[in-house]
């Protein structure tokens, strides 16, 4: 599949499928057990939301409430137990890692390189999925890789030594790779997790308007209340394994629903862009 | 363009590998002398012996001696760093290390045929013959093997009655020596190969036979050649004597008064006595040359049996051991070389 | 930006293949015996041109006979050893990783051991008794290699890190019993521990060179085509695998070819250290870790390097040989120092 071909499909169905849903989580379920025989040590409850393209969609829940489970399992990176997940109508687990990497980007927290390399190379990279085993990279790689990196406003760090440029900078050129990749579906896992209030400020912004350009369905796994208030189209509550509930950050923001998931008192504002603002109250 | 150029790299390649496979096939190192000899060696191999035999190159420091002692040496066209007797074997040209020869060497002499023994490696036998050099191997592992090794040998290299004097010469020395030596009991000795750690020599080696016909007994009683003893067995077995081996006379005697006041070492007898005999390093060579030193042996373990007047002893020494050809003799020391050896000194003390 | 194109890829690799040209060039003329390249090229062209049947003179033999395999086998030792250090170096995720790590080299050692157990035993004819210690090296390597594969599998898949472990403990183990049987056995094994350094001065038979040539070609045509992957993999097996590698196809691949191509080499060469590790480093300091480049440059600097040693090792004292292992080991340890020195600076 030439990247040509693939950017047109892209267009096309941008086209066609602009208010269709594109992302079907259905009834998902997952078990993980370190021994077959032994009971399971970590279940994943059935789960299910639908996303469409150019919308952003946080899971947000405390730490071990099966966030990334959930991501890998869009990601298929695992198999779900039950249930499906379906991508503009594919299932996503029994789709090659390369057809899965045409369609699917993954954004990591960090990524550790045993070698240096320059931003540009780190970029190509994403690239990898669109070619055949022996190939050199195209100039329509290239030019692809050029633009991914002037999207998230690191077209001057094209030069530079992964392993000299500061955090901040370093998760837009991971980003960039994720958007060399031309995928349909970006997901990031915790991307705040490393960065100062700025970088996540930018790269947040930078995600809705990558989705809103791009038409990229967009899936953040979080625990900040705020940045997935401000910024989610659609949330995804989950605790202990278990999907709470679906909806719009208003639906969701409750003050005893929020309370009974975080174990914190907190109290639940209306902020001034129209969206939810939380406060934690400190213990008194 | 591109494609010209792997072209022609791929028609040279292949000119210089049909050269090689073309040589390979025909090894002409050697003379271009049509007579072939089929002989059997030490190891049961068929090994093709041009004839006559013009040029030797050996590959252990026993064939080179042997090579002088049946009066061949004008055909030794090479040997070994290692090899140093007669004096004049150090001065033919070298060609590596016993181990680790030089192949490039050995090749560029143009030998007939190769000496080897159990020093050389099996790698170096395969690389010879696929080069297309005959190598004959010899293999004693007692003084009799030796005797009739050498004798074969001779056979081989084209110098029969050389082989037959050397070999006769031989046995009667040996015969004499078990005539003065054979009623008397055999005395119990410790070979030391080296003493840090402790190895000693197996009971297949020629070295173990050539102790026995010495008068002695090794008291190591091993399958393993080269053994390493525990010090607690020698301890236990008592050794009557300590034999050493040695080129350089000085070192023994010191080597001993360091043993003395090593913990483990002073508990034997033979240590604090000082009772150990040395005799030169032909012990360690499966060469005619080991009967001399298996009389020096001997004659520090068994005194009394050599009790005659010197001059006396001289003259039957020589009667019995006449120089095979006229060139062993011209070697300056030859036989008085014998007797000058310090082990003669009776080191019992 | 300039990312890799097949033109520049050739241009690096034709550089390396002139340096190899001039080294072979002068690893033909130097050795123990002096040897005139101008006369012997004349010669040559006289047997090709049909003048003369084959090369009669001195020179000429040691130089066909004596040299040129020796030189052949240095190219290929050299190459694959280098592949196999870039590319277990890629696997693991490791810089110190060498061709030896997993234990290959161990099996390969005690397989030749056994084979000159049994060798007096059997009656051969000297051609199958040639054959033995290379072929019981290349079995014992190949036993390594499958048992080590079994050990270092986790949840049915290779692992990097347990593969490490389980390489590292069966190397380990098989170097005991090695130990254990050359303080034990009566025969002598004299001369085994010169080819445990490394050895490349027995010519083989022409046979083996093919069966070397083709088994370099293919095992390294199979790793080649995973070096978009590799460069990858580097990155982190989890991010490799969202960026559409096939991780488990490329771990199985790369580890069987490169420890094939490790077992090809010691079988006939004994254990040549330092080549497969610094090779690849020197690569990657001159021409990066794009391993579409460092594969290819690896194994014909590999080549340059194992024949540079093993002509010095056969000059330096000549007539006595040193062992070649001991010259990369000289000279391959201050480099890799510098090399380190260079890289943190």
């Amino acid at each position: 599949m030439s990247p040509g071909s693939s950017h047109a499909r892209h267009l096309a169905e941008a086209g066609r499928l602009a208010n269709e849903i594109r992302l079907s989580v259905e009834q998902v379920s997952y078990a993980y057990s370190a021994n077959p025989a032994q009971a399971p040590l970590f279940t994943l409850e059935a789960t299910s939301f639908q996303a469409r393209p150019g919308e952003i969609v946080a899971i947000l829940g405390p730490n071990a409430s099966g966030k990334s489970t959930l991501l890998k399992l869009i990601a298929g990176a695992l198999a779900p137990l039950s249930g499906r997940i379906l991508l503009s109508g594919f299932v996503t687990h029994s789709l090659t890692p390369r057809t899965r990497a045409q369609r699917i980007a993954m954004v990591q927290q960090e990524s550790t390189l045993l070698f240096p390399a320059r931003a540009w190379e780190f970029v190509l990279q994403g690239r990898h999925a669109y070619g055949r085993s022996l190939r050199f990279e195209s100039k329509e790689d290239v030019l692809i890789a050029k633009n991914a990196l002037a999207q998230v406003g690191a077209a001057d760090l094209s030069d530079r030594w992964m392993d000299q440029i500061s955090g901040g900078e370093k998760q837009r050129v991971i980003l960039a790779r994720a958007l060399a990749q031309q995928p349909l579906l970006l997901l990031l896992d915790e991307p705040t997790l490393h960065l100062d209030i700025a970088a996540q400020i930018g790269l947040l912004d930078a995600l809705r308007r990558l989705a809103g350009e791009n038409r990229y369905t967009v899936v953040v796994v979080t625990h900040e209340l705020n940045l997935a208030a401000e910024y989610a189209d659609q949330v995804v509550l989950m605790q202990r394994g278990r999907c709470l509930r679906v909806g719009p950050p208003a639906n969701i923001y409750q003050r005893e629903l929020l309370e009974q998931v975080f174990q914190t008192p907190l109290t639940v504002e209306l902020g001034s862009s129209g969206r939810p603002r939380v406060y934690v109250l400190p213990d008194t | 363009m591109l494609l010209r150029n792997i072209l022609s790299a791929a028609i040279v390649a292949s000119l210089l590998c049909a050269q090689v496979s073309r040589a390979q096939s025909a090894p002409a190192i050697s003379s271009a002398s049509p007579a072939y000899r089929e002989v059997t060696d030490d190891l049961g191999r068929t090994v093709r012996v041009p004839q006559p035999v013009q040029r030797i190159v050996s590959l252990a420091p026993s064939l080179t001696e042997t090579v002088y002692a049946l009066g061949l040496q004008d055909h030794l066209v090479g040997d070994t760093d290692y090899c140093d007797y007669p004096a004049d074997a150090q001065k033919k040209p070298k060609v590596g290390g016993a181990i680790n020869p030089s192949l490039e060497q050995i090749a560029a002499l143009h030998p007939d045929i190769v000496l080897v023994t159990s020093l050389n490696r099996f790698e170096t036998l395969h690389a010879l013959e696929t080069i297309g050099i005959s190598s004959y191997a010899t293999d004693p592992h007692n003084v009799d093997e030796i005797i009739t090794s050498s004798k074969k040998l001779a056979d081989v290299l084209g110098a029969p009655e050389a082989g037959a004097s050397v070999a006769q010469g031989m046995q009667r020395h040996l015969a004499d020596l078990q005539r003065r030596i054979g009623s008397a009991p055999a005395k119990r000795v410790l070979f030391v190969v080296w003493h840090q750690p402790l190895i000693s020599v197996g009971k297949h080696t020629f070295i173990a036979d050539a102790l026995r016909l010495a008068g002695a007994v090794s008291i190591v009683d091993s399958d393993k050649d080269w053994p390493q003893v525990s010090l607690e067995e020698v301890a236990r077995l008592q050794p009557d004597f300590l034999v050493f081996a040695d080129s350089h006379s000085q070192a023994a005697p010191s080597t001993v008064e360091t043993l003395a006041t090593l913990p483990g070492w002073s508990i034997l007898e033979a240590v604090n006595k000082r009772r150990y005999a040395v005799i030169s390093e032909a012990v360690n060579r499966p060469a005619p040359r080991i009967v001399a030193a298996i009389e020096e042996l001997a004659r520090q373990l068994h005194p009394d049996a050599f009790l005659e007047k010197p001059e006396n002893s001289k003259e039957k020494i020589e009667k019995e051991n006449p120089p095979p050809a006229a060139h062993y003799s011209s070697s300056p020391n030859g036989v008085q070389d014998r007797m000058a050896l310090p082990g003669a000194c009776a080191c019992a003390r | 930006m300039r990312p890799l194109t097949l033109r520049r890829l050739f241009l690096q690799c034709s550089f390396l293949v002139v340096i190899l040209f001039f080294v072979v060039v002068l690893a033909l003329k130097f050795g123990a015996v002096p040897v005139s390249l101008y006369a012997l090229g004349r010669d040559l062209l006289r047997v090709v041109f049909g003048q003369s049947s084959q090369i009669s003179s001195d020179y000429g033999l040691i130089v066909v006979n004596i040299r040129l395999p020796r030189i052949l086998l240095g190219i290929i030792v050299g190459a694959s050893l280098s592949v196999a250090g870039t590319s277990f170096q890629a696997l693991l995720r490791n810089p110190l990783a060498d061709p030896y790590v997993l234990g290959v080299s161990s099996g390969a050692s005690l397989g030749a051991i056994l084979a000159l157990i049994v060798e007096p035993h059997l009656t051969l004819s000297p051609l199958v008794a040639a054959l033995l210690p290379p072929l019981g090296a290349f079995l014992g390597a190949a036993v390594t290699i499958a048992a080590v594969f079994f050990l270092g599998r986790r949840e049915g898949q290779i692992d990097g890190n347990t593969l490490l472990l389980g390489g590292v403990i069966t190397g380990s183990f098989i170097s005991a019993i090695i130990m254990f049987l050359m303080s034990t056995l009566s025969g002598s094994l004299r001369g085994l521990s010169f080819w445990l350094m490394g050895d490349l001065s027995t010519p083989l038979q022409k046979s083996i060179y093919w069966f070397l040539g083709i088994g370099f070609v293919l095992a390294a045509g199979a790793i080649y085509t995973t070096a978009s992957d590799l460069n990858l993999l580097l990155a982190g097996e989890k991010e490799a695998m969202h960026l559409g590698v096939d991780v488990p196809r490329v771990r199985l691949v790369v580890y069987i070819a490169a420890s094939f191509l490790t077992g090809l080499a010691v079988s006939v060469s004994g254990a040549v250290g330092y080549v497969g590790l610094i090779v690849p480093h020197v690569m990657r300091f001159i021409f990066g870790s794009d391993h579409r480049t460092l594969l290819p440059t690896a194994a014909i600097g590999g080549a340059i390097a194992l024949v540079l040693a093993d002509t010095l090792a056969r000059t330096v004292v000549a007539p006595t040989e040193v062992s070649v292992g001991a010259v990369t080991a000289l000279v391959g340890a201050p480099l890799f120092i510098y090399l380190l020195r260079r890289r943190l600076a």
